[in-house]
């Protein structure tokens, strides 16, 4: 059966062992009563609650440490913006978590809701280590920083000279930026070798790219 | 048409006009260029797998000669871009566009590498010849593996018309 061990993530009786986990009302019920979190209205399928920011590491915490709930993965860590959604009131972002239990069968969302000014939410990278990357994506493309988290302003999928948020309702979809040199990326791969136990010798030159020029028959 | 002073390749100082040598020279040097046309795939998304598929039996681009795909631009001669580039990409497909050796061609394959694709928005590359100068464009998202083969065809008829008496000196 599904043994206890100390490491909560880790540890989880996936080989044929799913239980029947608790129903998305029982779940709403039992986080209502803990935490207080209620569920959002605009949310019809699945289950979704509010959770408050300084409340969010305290109810992460718990949907992953639990035994009878085990919410060993965050699936996406989804930044939304709502200042095109027609009659909305309140804040401007929110950042939806989405945890899913295999042991249980079980899924809920967190939805966390940030006003513009503040834009900031802690982070659960301590937590879960796919927040890391999920998390750096919504701070790239909504321009939410997450407060503890490792990396906090480096890029993930647009370039590293873009300017702005592009995913904001605000910034214009088809204002393209030109990257002139591109990020070669050396330091990751060094902290990756040095991970794994290589001995970096040479550095290296670093950018040895030269900007690229607007086509003028050039080779540079 | 007469070109005057157009040095040879063997020394600067032979005159070699239009005659009976440039152009049985040019001949044989536009066959042996056609026929063997080495493609390098920069293939970024979609259009890579149906390269692929013109590249497997069915399709067969190696009857045209382009058989031999090489994965360093510094071996091959035709840079095929299949798939989608953005402007993180774009300094990249420039640097292998750099590396490659004279005489190279460049087919820009698919909506996205021609014109951006569907993708109107921040990130897309409208259109790779913003970046490199393209020979040949291929319509379809993705083209048809015949249609890939089309263009390979239109590309060797396009060498056949080259000469050595226009020597393509980039940014010289």
């Amino acid at each position: 059966m599904s043994s206890v061990a100390s490491d909560p993530v880790t540890s989880s009786s996936i080989s044929g062992m799913m239980k029947p986990g608790l129903s998305s009302d029982e779940l709403g019920r039992l986080l209502e009563g803990r935490f207080g979190l209620k569920r959002d209205p605009r949310t019809l399928q699945d289950l979704c609650l509010l959770c408050p920011s300084a409340q969010l590491r305290e109810v992460v915490s718990f949907l992953r440490d639990d035994v009878s709930l085990r919410f060993a993965t965050v699936l996406d860590i989804i930044g939304v913006d709502y200042l095109a959604f027609p009659d909305h009131r309140g804040p401007r972002f929110a950042v939806v978590y989405l945890f899913k239990s295999v042991e249980f069968r079980q899924r809920v969302a967190l939805k966390v809701e940030i006003e513009e000014d503040l834009a900031s939410v802690p982070s659960i990278t301590d937590l879960y280590l796919s927040a890391n990357w999920a998390e750096r994506e919504v701070w790239d493309q909504y321009g939410i920083t997450f407060i503890g988290h490792p990396n906090p302003s480096k890029r993930l999928l647009n370039h590293h000279e873009f300017i702005g948020h592009p995913l904001r309702k605000d910034y214009p979809c088809q204002k393209r930026q030109k990257l002139s040199i591109n990020d070669p990326m050396i330091d990751q791969l060094e902290e990756r070798l040095k991970e794994r136990g290589y001995t970096v010798i040479d550095p290296g030159n670093t950018n040895e790219s030269k900007p690229i020029t607007p086509r003028q028959g050039g080779a540079s | 048409m007469t070109y005057t002073n157009v040095p040879s390749p063997v020394s600067p100082s032979i005159d070699l006009g239009d005659s009976f040598v440039t152009t049985r020279v040019d001949a044989v040097v536009n066959w042996a260029r056609r026929n063997s046309l080495w493609p390098f795939p920069f293939g970024t998304a979609c259009c890579a797998i149906e390269f692929m598929g013109a590249v497997s039996s069915m399709f067969d681009i190696s009857r045209f000669g382009a058989e031999l795909v090489r994965f360093s631009p510094r071996q091959a001669d035709l840079l095929i871009v299949a798939g989608t580039v953005t402007y993180k990409q774009a300094p990249v497909l420039r640097r292998i566009y750099d590396q490659m050796l004279e005489p190279r061609w460049v087919i820009s394959m698919g909506a996205c590498a021609t014109s951006g694709g569907f993708y109107d928005c921040y990130c897309t590359v409208p259109g790779i010849d913003e970046i490199i100068p393209v020979d040949m464009y291929i319509a379809g998202c993705p083209p048809r593996p015949e249609a890939i083969l089309e263009a390979v065809v239109q590309l060797q008829k396009r060498i056949d018309r080259e000469s050595i008496k226009e020597q393509k000196t980039v940014g010289a």
